[in-house]
C-alpha cells in the first residue's frame, strides 16, 4: 500500500488517513460578499501538479498538510500544520449583524 | 462454418462501411462552435447542433482520441432510478433517449435491458429504497421496492444470508436500467455529425481559451489558434484543468474510480446489481464477464494507476454478494478521473464567460446522461437559452444555495 | 494481590462489553475491583500467556488528560511523562503513562490494581478556567484488551500494518493506528509470568462499541498459531 509520512506518527499505510481539502486562505467573514464565501466553502482549485493540501491521521485525529503531486500521485513531504498557523485564528462577529 | 462470411471477412470489401472518418485536414480559420473533449458527450452535442439546430460549422477537438477519456472507462450502466425531481426527470428522458438511438443512428449500439437491482442492508436503506421508489413513479420511472422473495427470483445466484454481517432485506428494482456499447454510443453520435459537416481533430490539445470583453473569441491548441462563436468543454475528469483556461473556477474534485473484469462465464446474471452498503456493483456483459466497480477512490488524483487495496476491498465486496466468484480470474483493471461535485449532480449550462458553455461535473454519472446531455446542450447553444430541463444544474446554483442533492447519483458510494 | 472469587457473569455492577461472547467461550468468571471479569478460560491459561493469548482488562482502572498545559499538570501531579510522543513510561506506582502526543496522556492501571495513579489523577483533575489540562476519562470509550505470547508479531503481522520487529519496536514504544481495521493504541509493554519468565505483551485499546468485533477479528487471526483468549488469574498468579 501506499505509505504516507505522518509527521507525528511516522510512515503509515494510506489508509490510515483521510484527506482533509486543500489548503486555502479563509476570506474574512466579515467583510467578503457571499459570492465569495460561496466560493471559499464549495470551490476548488482542483489542480493537477503540485498541491498543499490538508490531511488527518484518523487514528490520533492528527492534522497536518502534505505537499503531493496529483499528476504522479508523490507526497513530496508532509509537515506539522504550525509551520503554516503559527497563531491562534480568532473570530469575532461584527455588532449589529 | 459460414464460409461467405469468411470470405467476406477476407475480402477487399470489408469492412462495408468504416464508423467514422476522422478530419484528416487541417484546421479551419473559423467555426461557429468549438466543442472541447470527443467523449460521448461533445460528440452528441455536435450531433444534435448538426442534425436538429442546423449549425454543421462545428471542430470537435480531442487531446486524445474519440471516446478514449472516461466514453470508454465507465461501467455502461444506464438507468433513471435518482432522487431528485430535477435529477430524475433529467434521468428518464435520457433512459428514453437510448432505447431508441440503434434507429436514430442506423447503427447499433448494442442496448440491453436488463434491470437494475440495489440492495438494502439496514432499515434506513428501505425507507429511503421507499423514498425512491414513490419519487421515480410519480415522475414516470419504473421503480418499485421488491422483497426478498423477488430478489431470489430476480437474481438466483445472489448471497442471501438470513444472519449475514449485511443482511438483504429488501431491494430498489428499476426495470428500466439497461446497457449499452458505450464505444458505440460515441462512435454513433460521431459518425453521425461527421456525415452532417461536423469536422473531428483527435490529438488536438487546447491549450489556451482566448477570451475578449467577457466573451469567448476563439482557441489556442498545438495546432493553430482558432476564432469561434462560441465553446462547450466536456472533458469530465479535466474540468477544472479546462475552465481555468478560461478564467473559471468549478466546485469540482477530480477523483480516479476503478474498475474491473473477471474472465467470461456463460450468462448467470441478467441483471445489474449493486449495494451501497457493501459498496460495490456487479453485472455481467454480453460477453460473460463480469464487471466489478464500487466508489471512488479516497483522495483527488488526476491519474489512472491501479492500487491493490481498492482491487482488494472491491473483489471482498463482490464475494460478498456472489461467493461464486471466489474461484474467478480478474482479466482487466481500468481507471477513470471523475469530477466530482458536492451535490453529485452535474454543471451545465451557462458561465460567468459569455457563448462559453459548461457540460461538467459528471462524476460518476456521465455515461447514463449522454444523450440528453447532448441533446438539451445543443438547444442551449443554439438558442442561447437553457433548456427547462437542465436549468436547475446551472452553476449559478452554488451562489443561490440551491444545490441538487442527488443522493441517488452513484449506486455504490452512499 | 486480588483474591478471585467465582461469580455469575452477570452479577456485578460492572462487566466487560465481552461477557457474553467470554460466556460462550467457556469463560469462568469473577469479582474484581467491584466488577466481573474472567477468571479463567482453561486450566492451561499460564501456558496460552506464553504462546500466544488475549485477556480482556477493560475493567481495570485508566484515565486521560489533553490539552496545551496538560503536561504541566501532570507534572505536578507527580506523573513521570514520556519525553516524547509515542512513548510509555512506567511509574514508581506500577502504572503506565503513554504519551499519545505531546498533549495528550494516557494513564493505565498496573495489572494487579495497586497503582493509585490512575484514580487520584482522575479525584484531583478539576475543571480551571486558566489552566488548559482536561479530563479525558478512558474507562467508557476504550476496551483495553492485553495481547501476550512468542508469536504475537505473526498475529500482530496479520491484521496490522506496523513493522513490530524487535529491533524496529522497542519496549514501552507505543503505535496509534489501524488494527483489524480499527483505529487502535497499541503500546508494547511486556509481561512476566508467574514462572519469571518475560513474554512479549501488547496493550490494546480500541472503541468500545466496535470490541466485540475486534475480539472475533484478534480470534481469527490467534487460530493458525493456536491462540487463544486467557483470563486474568493467570496473569495474576
Amino acid at each position: 500500500m501506499k505509505i504516507l509520512n505522518c509527521p507525528l506518527n511516522g510512515p503509515r499505510n494510506i489508509s490510515e488517513f483521510i484527506y482533509g481539502g486543500e489548503l486555502h486562505e479563509m476570506p474574512d467573514p466579515n467583510r467578503c460578499d457571499s459570492r465569495e464565501w460561496v466560493e471559499h466553502v464549495y470551490f476548488h482549485e482542483n489542480a493537477a501538479g503540485i498541491v498543499r493540501e490538508w490531511w488527518c491521521h484518523s487514528a490520533t485525529s492528527y492534522w497536518f498538510l502534505a505537499e503531493r503531486n496529483t499528476i504522479t500521485d508523490e507526497i513530496i513531504r508532509t509537515f506539522p500544520a504550525s509551520e503554516v498557523f503559527n497563531q491562534r485564528v480568532e473570530f469575532t462577529a461584527v455588532e449589529g449583524e | 462454418m459460414p464460409f461467405g462470411l469468411l470470405k467476406y471477412g477476407l475480402s477487399k470489401d470489408y469492412p462495408a462501411q468504416h464508423h467514422f472518418t476522422p478530419s484528416s485536414t487541417e484546421l479551419k480559420k473559423h467555426y461557429d462552435v468549438v466543442i472541447i473533449g470527443a467523449g460521448g458527450h461533445g460528440a452528441a452535442c455536435a450531433y444534435y447542433l448538426s442534425k436538429y439546430h442546423g449549425v454543421k460549422n462545428i471542430a470537435v477537438l480531442d487531446k486524445g482520441y474519440l471516446g478514449g477519456g472516461n466514453t470508454a472507462r465507465n461501467t455502461a450502466v444506464i438507468r433513471s432510478n435518482y432522487l431528485t425531481e430535477e435529477g430524475v426527470s433529467f434521468y428518464r428522458d435520457s433512459v428514453k433517449l437510448y432505447q431508441n438511438l440503434s434507429n436514430e443512428f442506423g447503427y447499433n449500439i448494442m442496448m440491453e435491458n436488463r434491470g437494475q437491482l440495489t440492495l438494502a442492508h439496514s432499515d434506513a436503506a428501505v425507507r429511503s429504497f421507499r423514498w425512491r421508489a414513490e419519487v421515480n413513479q410519480h415522475l414516470g420511472v419504473r421503480s418499485e421496492l421488491v422483497d426478498r422473495q423477488t430478489i431470489r427470483e430476480l437474481v438466483p445466484n445472489l448471497n442471501m444470508p438470513e444472519d449475514g454481517r449485511y443482511p438483504i432485506m429488501a431491494g430498489l428494482w428499476h426495470a428500466d436500467g439497461a446497457t449499452a456499447r458505450h464505444d458505440a454510443v460515441a462512435w454513433g453520435y460521431m459518425k453521425g455529425a461527421c456525415e452532417r459537416g461536423v469536422e473531428l481533430h483527435q490529438l488536438t490539445e487546447v491549450e489556451d481559451v482566448l477570451i475578449s470583453n467577457g466573451r469567448v473569441t476563439g482557441v489556442k491548441t498545438n495546432r493553430g489558434t482558432i476564432n469561434c462563436g462560441s465553446v462547450v468543454q466536456a472533458v469530465a475528469g479535466t474540468s477544472s484543468v479546462v475552465a481555468k483556461m478560461a478564467g473559471i473556477k468549478l466546485p469540482v474534485h477530480s477523483f480516479p474510480l476503478q474498475a474491473m473484469v473477471t474472465q467470461p462465464y456463460k450468462p448467470l446474471l441478467t441483471p445489474h446489481v449493486s449495494s451501497p452498503h457493501v459498496h460495490v456493483y456487479v453485472h455481467q456483459t454480453s460477453r460473460g464477464e463480469f464487471v466489478i466497480g464500487g466508489g471512488s477512490d479516497p483522495y483527488p488524483l488526476y491519474n489512472t494507476r491501479s492500487t491493490l487495496d481498492m482491487k482488494e476491498s472491491l473483489a471482498a465486496a463482490a464475494l460478498e454478494l456472489f461467493p461464486f466468484l471466489s474461484q474467478a480470474r480478474l482479466m482487466r483493471q481500468w481507471a477513470g478521473i471523475t469530477d466530482m461535485t458536492p451535490d453529485y449532480s452535474p454543471i451545465m449550462g451557462l458561465s460567468p464567460v459569455e457563448n462559453y458553455y459548461l457540460d461538467a461535473g459528471w462524476g460518476t454519472w456521465g455515461f447514463k446522461a449522454t444523450p440528453i446531455c447532448g441533446q438539451t446542450m445543443a438547444e442551449l447553444v443554439a438558442t442561447g437559452k437553457p433548456p427547462e430541463l437542465i436549468k436547475p444544474f446551472e452553476l449559478e446554483r452554488f451562489y443561490r444555495h440551491q444545490q441538487i442533492n442527488e443522493a441517488g447519483a452513484t449506486a455504490a458510494s452512499h | 494481590m486480588n483474591e478471585f472469587e467465582t461469580t455469575a457473569p452477570d452479577s456485578g455492577l460492572r462487566r466487560s462489553q465481552l461477557y457474553r461472547t467470554q460466556q460462550q467461550g467457556g469463560a469462568e468468571f469473577a469479582s474484581l475491583n467491584g466488577a466481573t471479569v474472567v477468571k479463567q478460560f482453561a486450566a492451561d491459561d499460564a501456558q496460552q500467556l506464553k504462546s500466544l493469548a488475549m485477556v480482556d482488562l477493560s475493567m481495570l482502572p485508566r484515565s486521560g488528560f489533553k490539552g496545551r498545559q496538560a503536561p504541566e499538570w501532570l507534572t505536578r501531579q507527580g506523573v513521570e511523562i514520556p519525553a516524547e510522543p509515542n512513548r510509555a513510561t512506567r511509574q514508581q506506582d506500577g502504572s503506565l503513562v503513554a504519551s499519545l502526543s505531546v498533549q495528550e496522556h494516557l494513564i493505565l492501571s498496573d495489572l494487579q490494581i495497586t497503582a493509585g495513579k490512575p484514580q487520584q489523577l482522575e479525584n484531583d483533575w478539576q475543571m480551571d478556567a486558566d489552566t488548559a489540562c482536561y479530563a479525558l476519562p478512558r474507562s467508557d470509550s476504550h476496551a483495553w484488551l492485553l495481547l501476550t505470547g512468542e508469536h504475537l508479531r505473526d498475529m500482530l503481522a496479520k491484521v496490522c500494518g506496523i513493522d513490530f520487529a524487535a529491533e524496529e519496536f522497542a519496549n514501552h514504544q507505543v503505535a496509534q493506528t489501524s488494527v483489524a481495521r480499527l483505529n487502535s493504541i497499541l503500546i508494547r509493554d511486556d509481561v512476566q509470568l508467574a514462572d519469571g519468565s518475560t513474554v512479549l505483551a501488547f496493550h490494546l485499546l480500541c472503541d468500545v462499541s466496535s470490541v466485540e468485533f475486534m475480539w472475533d477479528c484478534l480470534q481469527d487471526a490467534m487460530d493458525e498459531f493456536g491462540g487463544k483468549p486467557a483470563g486474568l488469574a493467570a496473569l495474576l498468579a
